[in-house]
């Protein structure tokens, strides 16, 4: 205990945020492995009030605390002191392989209470404002314990409960994620602790608003209640203008930021904003080896996104540095590009269990209307050019074949979904074509293609000029 | 009614028994039934003491454990009792005997019985041990049924006023001889919560008819509707809400075929409540009526009440499945989208369970109503659970053909689909049919220039004639003048028609 205090009185004399939080940290530092066991050789549950007063009162001078200051810390340090005794059980019995009983229930209570103990601190004022990283510790290590208990608890009791009280159905609740509900609960009041600080912003909590806001965040994706999310970012919005201005918050909160708000707008089909959004994030986000899994991640919802809004794939040098990416958008966009849709379909079916996982299999399933138009465009270039009248010009000002029978495409289709291999040739069948020309309609619903679809003539009739919008015919 | 008298000795006799059996559901079964049965008494089982129960012996009479001033003769006689006890109540083979106490410590304990704890346990009078273990033991001797035992402690005065009920025995200081001590490493809240749930289930009105066929089984299936999958009715989560909330199952005693839903407010009285066999002559019956009567307020009412008999009595099976699959097709034949919803989320657990049931007939009905509520979220999960067993059964392949027509706005497809839905989805599907036909009119009317038959429309949307889709169209804001007669039949001008199925669309699927 005695290096604990030791480094926060240094701290406190420095001001050194990143290791006050780290005297809070339930880890050992990488210099000091050993450190939580000698916190518990140290002391004991009977002395360790008198142990940490008398640290911190020993050498009060050089930090000279006020009484009430002294006394929120002493608070702090005896809950990490529990948390270090339950914890160290906690990880002995997992590594021993004794899961049952490691008892993460009682580390995340623990750990609440040192939480409960810091905002205390801090809504009473006695924890100044650049101390804030130690909410950060607090939020994280919140989050990780409370899925560790929420994880032990399924082990013991599964993950359904049923009902015993007065309950009309037999069911109580399926996914059972109680303690990081509640660790989400905890979080939120620690959200408003730092975004209602009134102090003046060079001493403000308001800077650790976007770090709260992303823990928020993940643990809202965590909980699959995705929705919240827009709960935050609607009282942030509101506070807007008493906050900071963004660009100035550490580079690490505005990516991580940035990367949540676009998948919110992404996944809520905003395309437009997730793509501002997810493009800013790559746009900061450095592109050096430690951020190489968040550059991949930002890309991950940023590639089906440009797919949708400005029809864009990405090329083989953007997916090259990442080969879990190439894997994942490789085989999908070759067949986008080459109008393939047999390929397109099967490269979905394939990747489907790890699209879906990312939540982009519905947002990807979409692109078929762009392959559909590769392969129509494939058509309208292969019909060649209108004969040329007199009284016109060269080469280039030859007009493009723009009347173009239905079979044409119906025949397209059938290449690219390859069915005269598959059945053998289905021939015109009424139904094919009703089908294709459903695929035409939904193109030039979707303004991917300009023309008009004649019944009566069997033909399609596409525009003179740019018939498809954005691809150079 | 009159009701079922050796009840009145049930709760006594079971809240003494070791309630360690609170937390083991199977001990307190096997108890119950080898005393219904009644079987013979302990004596032929004698011969055939488990593993277990010889080394707890050996253990009794092993010289380390002999405690000074406790006899040789006071063990035997302790040990015989014990061993009694546990073959009486068929829990030979489920006794934990390698942790049970020894006799000697058992009758230390009854000789030190100073602390206020065992203010709660009236049975230890130190001054008359050997007596008090002779009277028990000459109870057993004389005992010939498991009821007759039982009733060795209706003489306590207390209990034996079955009006008096609401104060437990153990409150009074009541002088008694018995054999529980044993319980002293027992949780005595459990036993209290055991004790007052009991109470609450036989009310007091219980006298002497207990060997009665019906009332056998019916006290059977309390216990195995006990079991039936509720590992630990003590767990934390039941301890949080008011306390005097029963944590077991209720059994059920009401004879009743139909009975209106009222919510609980407090705990279920066993009288009103329909124990399974019951139950299953209840859902014939509603099947029945809801064939010929149709009279879905009185059917969902009853469904209601059912599933809530089935939920204080902790009936989780093959039964449970079928009738919250029943409910559930019910409402949703008659649009109830709440019920409906509820049922589902009940099977959608009962399912994980493995009791049965179709499973894949309702995950198709969640694909179909999460595209009613365009629920990309909820879709995402759904896909994600889905294994490839579950994606070659025929209704849950139909139902992501749906999703994946109207993803890509494969209108065509989509109509071929709804007029070949399996089970009844069609139910969920017309339900996004209308709003879905809007969509596709507003592309078609984009993409055909001129004019289209209305022939093409009917087959392309799915409508069961030309009548209908015109009635359809006209119902949604198309005037007459589009509408144009030709030699080869009707058609529809889509290439006036501007943005009425926009905005018609846009209103839809608000």
């Amino acid at each position: 205990m005695d290096t604990v205090l030791y480094e926060f009185r240094t701290a406190i004399r420095t001001s050194n945020a990143s290791l006050l939080a780290s005297t809070i940290t339930p880890a050992p530092p990488a210099h000091d492995p050993g450190r939580l066991y000698a916190i518990l050789r140290s002391t004991n549950s009977y002395s360790i009030e008198a142990d940490v007063r008398y640290g911190l009162m020993q050498n009060n001078r050089e930090i000279s605390l006020t009484k009430a200051r002294s006394a929120a810390w002493l608070d702090v340090y005896i809950a990490y002191y529990k948390v270090v005794v339950v914890l160290l059980d906690a990880e002995e019995k997992t590594n021993q392989g004794k899961l049952l009983e490691a008892d993460w229930n009682r580390v995340y209570e623990a750990w609440k209470e040192l939480v409960t103990t810091l905002i205390k601190g801090f809504n009473a004022g006695h924890f100044e404002g650049w101390t804030t990283p130690c909410l950060y510790v607090a939020v994280r290590c919140l989050r990780e314990f409370a899925i560790k208990a929420d994880e032990a608890n399924t082990r013991t009791k599964g993950a359904i409960t049923f009902n015993s009280g007065l309950q009309d159905d037999v069911v109580g609740a399926l996914d059972k994620n109680d303690k990081l509900e509640d660790a989400a609960r905890v979080i939120n009041r620690i959200f408003g602790l730092c975004i209602s600080d009134r102090a003046s912003l060079d001493e403000s909590r308001k800077w650790g608003v976007y770090y709260i806001t992303n823990m928020m965040f993940k643990t809202y994706f965590k909980l699959n209640s995705i929705s919240l999310s827009k709960n935050i970012l609607r009282s942030l919005n509101a506070t807007a203008s008493d906050l900071p201005n963004f660009a100035l918050f550490p580079k690490s909160h505005q990516v991580t930021f940035n990367y949540y708000v676009g998948v919110v707008s992404f996944l809520d089909e905003d395309y437009t904003r997730a793509e501002s959004h997810l493009a800013a994030a790559h746009r900061l986000c450095p592109a050096v080896p430690f951020a190489h899994k968040n550059r991949a991640l930002i890309l991950t919802y940023l590639i089906p996104c440009r797919l949708l809004t400005t029809h864009v794939l990405p090329t083989p040098s953007l997916l090259a540095p990442y080969p879990g990416l190439q894997q994942l958008f490789g085989p999908l966009s070759a067949c986008v590009r080459r109008g393939d849709l047999a390929g397109f379909d099967a490269a979905l079916v394939a990747g489907e269990a790890d699209f879906v996982k990312r939540r982009i299999y519905l947002t990807l399933e979409r692109g078929r209307d762009v392959a559909v138009r590769n392969l129509f465009r494939k058509v309208f270039l292969a019909g060649g050019f209108e004969p040329v009248k007199d009284g016109q010009g060269g080469e280039a000002e030859r007009l493009r074949r723009t009347r173009i029978p239905l079979a044409e495409f119906a025949a397209a289709v059938r290449v690219g979904t390859r069915a005269d291999a598959r059945e053998g040739g289905a021939g015109e069948g009424g139904l094919e074509q009703d089908e294709v020309e459903c695929m035409l309609a939904n193109l030039i619903y979707k303004n991917l293609m300009k023309g008009y679809i004649s019944r009566a003539h069997g033909m399609v009739v596409l525009s003179k000029a740019g018939a498809f919008p954005g691809t150079g015919v | 009614m009159n009701a079922f008298p050796a009840y009145t000795s049930v709760p006594a006799r079971r809240t003494l028994a070791t309630p360690q059996a609170a937390v083991r559901p199977s001990v307190r079964e096997t108890a119950f039934v080898g005393s219904k049965s009644l079987q013979p008494p302990p004596k032929p089982q004698k011969g055939v003491f488990p593993h277990g129960v010889r080394e707890y012996v050996s253990r009794a009479f092993a010289e380390e454990n002999s405690v000074s001033g406790i006899e040789k003769s006071m063990i035997e006689e302790k040990l015989k009792e014990i061993i009694n006890d546990a073959s009486t109540h068929g829990i030979m083979n489920t006794l934990d005997w390698d942790n049970h106490p020894l006799p000697q410590h058992i009758i230390q304990q009854e000789l030190v019985s100073s602390s206020p704890r065992h203010e709660r346990s009236p049975w230890q009078e130190t001054a008359s041990l050997s007596l008090n273990l002779d009277a028990t033991h000459n109870a057993f001797a004389n005992a010939t049924t498991s009821n007759k035992k039982r009733k060795s402690f209706e003489t306590d005065p207390v209990q034996n006023d079955n009006g008096d009920e609401s104060t437990p025995p153990w409150r009074k200081a009541a002088k008694k001889n018995g054999f529980e001590d044993r319980i002293t490493f027992a949780n005595q809240a459990a036993a209290e919560r055991m004790e007052k749930r009991m109470r609450k289930f036989h009310g007091g009105k219980l006298d002497e008819s207990s060997k009665l066929p019906a009332t056998l089984e019916k006290r059977r299936q309390r216990f195995e509707t006990g079991k039936a999958g509720h590992p630990s009715p003590f767990s934390p989560r039941d301890a949080t809400p008011a306390s005097d909330i029963p944590e077991g199952p209720v059994v059920g005693t009401c004879q009743d075929l139909e009975k209106g839903y009222l919510r609980l407010t407090e705990p279920p009285r066993p009288e009103t409540v329909r124990p399974l066999p019951v139950l299953r002559k209840t859902l014939d019956l509603l099947k029945m009526k809801w064939k010929n009567e149709n009279n879905y307020s009185y059917i969902c009412d009853q469904f209601k009440s059912l599933r809530q008999d089935l939920t204080v009595q902790h009936i989780k099976n093959d039964f449970t499945v079928v009738a919250y699959e029943i409910h559930a097709r019910i409402a949703l034949e008659k649009g109830d989208l709440g019920e409906y919803n509820q049922c589902q989320t009940q099977l959608r657990a009962l399912y994980k369970q493995k009791l049965g049931g179709h499973p894949a007939e309702f995950l198709a009905y969640r694909i179909l109503y999460f595209i009613y509520t365009c629920s990309r979220t909820d879709m995402n999960d759904v896909l994600a659970d889905l294994t490839p067993t579950d994606k070659t059964q025929p209704s849950v392949k139909h139902a992501l053909e749906v999703r994946s027509s109207l993803a890509l706005g494969n209108y065509h497809k989509f109509f071929q689909l709804y007029l070949d839905t399996p089970n009844m989805g069609a139910y969920i599907m017309d339900m996004f049919v209308v709003r879905e036909r809007l969509a596709a009119l507003a592309t078609m009317c984009r993409a055909y220039k001129q004019d289209v038959k209305i022939r093409f429309l009917t087959e392309e949307l799915g409508f069961e004639s030309d009548q209908e889709c015109v009635q359809f169209l006209c119902e949604n804001g198309a005037p007459q003048q589009l509408f144009e007669e030709k030699d080869d039949g009707v058609r529809f001008l889509t290439a006036k028609v501007g943005s009425i199925f926009e905005t018609a669309k846009a209103a839809a699927f608000r």
